[in-house]
């Protein structure tokens, strides 16, 4: 019976060389005494017992002899580190210049992170402050939306004691929000401002916003004020106080406007963006429209008490339902008014979240998704590590010709944590200058990246928290590096590498061998994401919309020219290139008016469902100008006067309304309607939706006139219609969008993330090719003399470049494997947030592979063929 | 004093590598710690101290002989030096000083001390 081995060997391992003997010994005869008296496994454990007990500092082996100067060694460190560096030129600035590309890429994610993550804490009481939403459970469809009824908001903080301020704006065009023009009472040109909104004095007190002129509390507390930022106030009212002062709207000299203050410019991280809040005091745009339960247009915001929870509270707002809504439904003899009432909840957001958490929130403000926040991070991680790997490849790559270096120090009696030390210091010399480069590269490209992201992004020089940060990450980037190279060049035996027997640069292939796969599935992936993007973006502008967008010019604010619009109308059509004119501020693009209404079948009012749907007001060239097909039915005619009773209707309100012949039925919403005819579906909102129902009558519009091109010359149209519009308004500069380009703005956010999208799958990808060019080069060289001895016996260049591609080719064959689950999946997840998307066909991944290798076979190819054409002589004349 | 002064299982210690004389090596002092205190303690743990008090030069130690169950392999004898002793002494000497004069024991010691 002998005591446990490994127990044994644990002891030698740690105990200090001169009590090896005697404490073995000691251990050895306990263990036997406690043979005698004890079963096996019990003597066994005790021993163990034992040998752990003597795990004490004064036992312990006095680990690596600690040098007695560090600061010499460390400068020597760096000294070689430094010629190591400046010796191998191309290898290094490969290995620093990909760093410091990622460590940017890094850096520039980060601060675009960092810009996402801080909307919305700028209210002083924002932990506080809450957006109410409700959802509503449509057969199944969950439709969650921010508007709500005029007194809502009155409603919360009347019956809900947890409320402190609750407080309402109103952004639709419908009531005059939006685009307007303006001027100062004292002047007589107009200005067209945008970013005018309605507003509660309350939301003012909830949101806190920095007041520059006039006092907090009372700014829109009076009916006809307005309070306007302070660029605004500086461009109406240089150099003075503007409170009191008076401004026009629309040319409306009978009701003016009186500035209640000024607020400092609204941060770019606010959800909420406007120049000019009109007051909401005084105003009734209908007669009850203050009081009524039956239109939802205010977006509310309620300041809970300290103290409050919103989960609690939010459970409690049924009641709102219960008190106002359900009897507002059966007072309208909605038969269905409990089911209803059943369906509607409400929940209440914070502040904060508004701007990253709200998808699938309808609020009609364009904000971020935390997901793409997720997306940029990890892309961000991805680049850093396909950095890092390069680094790893090609220092565990060039470690022969390092192997000597280390055989001899060791020989001199240097530790094997010395060589750690001194391998790690070197990583962190390359970590540090990789940063600098990288902060110097970040902060050159902060102006192209803020183009790219649309974003006002700076370098935040002077946070101090930066550089701690910054600090920190140039240790652990430079360790993490550093960590496998190092214990992998330490590791070799002084006698093999000093006698030569090291094969070069072969060991731990395997290991560069998946990391180089690593690199190439993720630049892979970034290609295909990118392909799909851009085909999903293409799809959308470029699918057959059910109505033409191309050639279409937007005049905008042809409210100036007032009762003239008519004529001016006309007039244009007169012109040659002219082909159609209409008169409607409905559009279908985002940012013009949207008119939600629910429809019945006429008479079926009290019995059926409403579907809801869109109300657009059109006149008889509307369906000619924009090119959307009438199906069924015939198109709006001047010569019919009994059409001003007429409607057209969609595919989707047919479809919803149950009528299949629809023409001459009748339809109702807060009157009847005839049907004349029924236009394909178009889409007028984002593709992320399906086509909702939507009706459309006759009554010429205030502010937009589109006219459809027909000359291919574009320009020489609009100076045509400009010289009409200054006949009709000499002294007001027309102003003209393209209908196409509005379409392509409700998809700005898509394109940009498409945009941002491929700008760092080429920066992965760049990051990858240096790291596989350098790699290549190396392998190359090591197989220099292989090669001279193949070409002196006959080989050919095809041959000699088929041998040295062939190898990587292989991995990079196997990345793809990898990567096109990976991708499809990816891709699939995203594709799902839109309701009109392309398939994701395999050509795809052919192409994203085809690319990949392409861009491989290239980088290596260089090196190949140098190599294949090098004079054999140079490299066997050595030996 | 202060430098030299003992803690209660050094002293034991201390007085059980006198008591040993030959025989005093790590484990067996250790046994005897428990045979004697009733008291558990570890190989390691004895040792430890043992190194403590040779460092202070209350001990020295020298290799003896070997025998079969160790595998052969030789003890590590410890020997009370001269400090060693005067250590001892003088911790004794102050417990007893204390001892004495406490009045509930004074007599009882005496007489313990007479015998």
């Amino acid at each position: 019976m002998i005591p446990p081995p490994l127990a044994q060997r644990l002891l030698q391992r740690f105990l200090r060389e001169d009590l090896a003997e005697d404490v073995m010994g000691d251990l050895e005869e306990d263990f036997h005494r406690t043979l005698s008296r004890k079963p096996p496994w019990r003597a066994r454990l005790h021993y163990w017992y034992q040998v752990v007990h003597y795990i004490r500092p004064f036992a312990l082996r006095k680990s690596s002899p600690r040098p007695l100067t560090h600061y010499a060694m460390l400068q020597s460190y760096f000294t070689v580190g430094w010629r190591n560096l400046s010796k191998n030129k191309m290898y290094s600035s490969i290995k620093i210049g990909g760093f410091a590309l990622g460590i940017a890429a890094c850096m520039l994610i980060t601060l675009f992170i960092r810009d996402e993550l801080r909307y919305d804490t700028h209210y002083p009481e924002k932990d506080r402050i809450y957006r109410v939403y409700q959802i509503f459970n449509d057969n199944g469809e969950i439709l969650k939306a921010v508007w709500f009824q005029a007194p809502f908001a009155r409603a919360l903080k009347e019956d809900f004691p947890e409320v402190e301020k609750a407080g309402r704006y109103l952004s639709s065009e419908l009531f005059g929000a939006g685009n307007n023009q303006l001027r100062r009472v004292d002047e007589t040109d107009n200005t067209y401002e945008e970013g005018f909104i309605y507003m509660d004095q309350e939301l003012l007190d909830i949101l806190k916003l920095p007041v520059v002129y006039g006092h907090p509390a009372h700014l829109l507390d009076k009916p006809g004020t307005i309070v306007i930022t302070k660029s605004k106030a500086d461009k109406y009212f240089p150099n003075e106080n503007p409170v009191g002062k008076q401004l026009v709207m629309n040319n409306d000299r009978d009701n003016p406007f009186t500035v209640g203050g000024v607020i400092a410019d609204l941060p770019a991280t606010s959800h909420l963006q406007f120049n000019f809040a009109m007051t909401m005091q005084g105003r009734e745009f209908w007669p009850g429209e203050q009081n009524t339960w039956s239109a939802t247009n205010y977006p509310t915001y309620v300041l809970l008490r300290p103290g409050t929870d919103p989960r609690a509270f939010q459970k409690k707002l049924g009641l709102i339902t219960d008190k106002y809504l359900l009897p507002m439904l059966k007072q309208l003899g909605r038969v269905n008014a409990e089911e209803m009432a059943r369906n509607f909840k409400m929940d209440v957001q914070p502040v904060s979240d508004i701007h990253l958490y709200s998808a699938g929130i309808q609020d009609g403000l364009s904000h971020s998704d935390i997901r793409f926040v997720w997306l940029f991070g990890a892309i961000a991680g991805f680049i850093l590590l396909i950095a890092c790997i390069n680094f790893i490849n090609l220092s565990t790559a060039k470690s022969a010709n390092r192997a000597k270096e280390v055989g001899l120090r060791k020989t001199v009696g240097s530790h094997r944590s010395n060589i750690v030390y001194q391998f790690l210091t070197e990583s962190l010399l390359f970590s540090l200058i990789s940063f600098a480069l990288g902060m110097v590269l970040a902060w050159l490209l902060i102006p192209y990246f803020n183009q790219l992201a649309s974003k006002s992004l700076v370098f935040p020089w002077t946070v101090w928290q930066v550089y701690p940060i910054l600090i920190g990450a140039i240790f652990v980037v430079g360790i993490l590096s550093g960590l496998y190279p190092s214990f992998y060049l330490s590791s070799f035996k002084p006698i093999s590498v000093l006698k030569g027997n090291l094969a070069r640069g072969s060991k731990s292939g395997s290991m560069r061998s998946t990391l180089v796969i690593f690199q190439f599935a993720t630049s892979i992936v970034l290609i295909a994401a990118t392909v799909i993007i851009y085909r999903q973006m293409d799809y959308i502008l470029n699918k057959d919309l059910g109505f033409d967008k191309d050639q279409v010019v937007l005049i905008q604010g042809v409210n100036t020219l007032d009762r003239q619009r008519q004529t001016f109308k006309e007039e244009l059509q007169q012109l040659s290139y002219v082909k159609s004119a209409t008169l409607a501020d409905f559009l279908p693009v985002r940012g013009t008016k949207r008119n939600g209404n629910g429809f019945f079948l006429e008479g079926k009012r009290n019995v059926n469902k409403d579907v809801s749907g869109q109300f657009w007001e059109v006149d008889h060239d509307y369906i000619r100008t924009l090119g959307m097909k009438i199906v069924e039915g015939r198109d709006f005619s001047a010569k019919m006067p009994t059409d001003s009773g007429a409607v057209i209707i969609n595919q989707a309100m047919a479809r919803e309304l149950g009528l299949k012949e629809a023409v001459g039925k009748r339809i109702e919403n807060y009157r009847g309607w005839e049907v004349i005819g029924v236009v394909e579906d178009f889409h007028y909102e984002s593709m992320r939706g399906k086509i909702e129902p939507l009706a459309m009558v006759i009554s010429p519009g205030r502010n937009i006139l589109s006219v459809k091109v027909n000359a291919t010359d574009m320009k020489s149209a609009l100076t045509g219609i400009e010289n009409v519009w200054k006949k009709f308004a000499p002294h007001q500069p027309v102003r003209y969008t393209f209908l196409d380009d509005q379409y392509a703005r409700m998809y700005a956010d898509v394109q940009r993330m498409g945009r941002i999208f491929v700008t760092f799958a080429c920066l992965a990808i760049v990051v990858a090719c240096l790291g596989l060019f350098a790699l290549s080069a190396f392998m190359i060289e090591q197989r220099g003399k292989e090669i001279s001895i193949r070409l002196v016996l006959g080989a050919s260049m095809k041959t000699i470049f088929r041998l040295l591609t062939v190898n990587f080719l292989k991995l990079v064959l196997i990345a793809l494997v990898i990567a096109v689950p990976i991708a499809w999946f990816a891709m699939q997840k995203w594709l799902e947030d839109f309701a009109y998307r392309i398939e994701i066909t395999w050509d795809v991944f052919l192409w994203a592979g085809v690319l990949a290798v392409s861009i491989a076979v290239l980088t290596i190819s260089y090196q190949s063929i140098r190599a294949a054409l090098a004079r054999p002589v140079d490299k066997l004349r050595a030996e | 004093m202060k430098e030299t002064r003992l803690g209660e299982f050094e002293e034991v210690i201390l007085l059980l590598v006198g008591i040993l004389g030959e025989e005093a090596y790590a484990f067996k002092i250790a046994e005897e710690y428990e045979t004697q205190s009733g008291r558990a303690t570890s190989i390691g743990a004895t040792h430890s101290t043992l190194d403590r008090m040779e460092a202070k030069g209350f001990l020295k130690s020298e290799m003896g002989n070997a025998t079969a169950e160790r595998g052969g392999r030789r003890k590590r004898i410890f020997t009370i030096t001269a400090l060693g002793k005067r250590v001892l002494k003088e911790s004794r000497d102050f417990r007893m000083s204390l001892w004495s004069q406490y009045p509930a024991f004074a007599d009882k010691l005496n007489y313990l001390g007479a015998l």
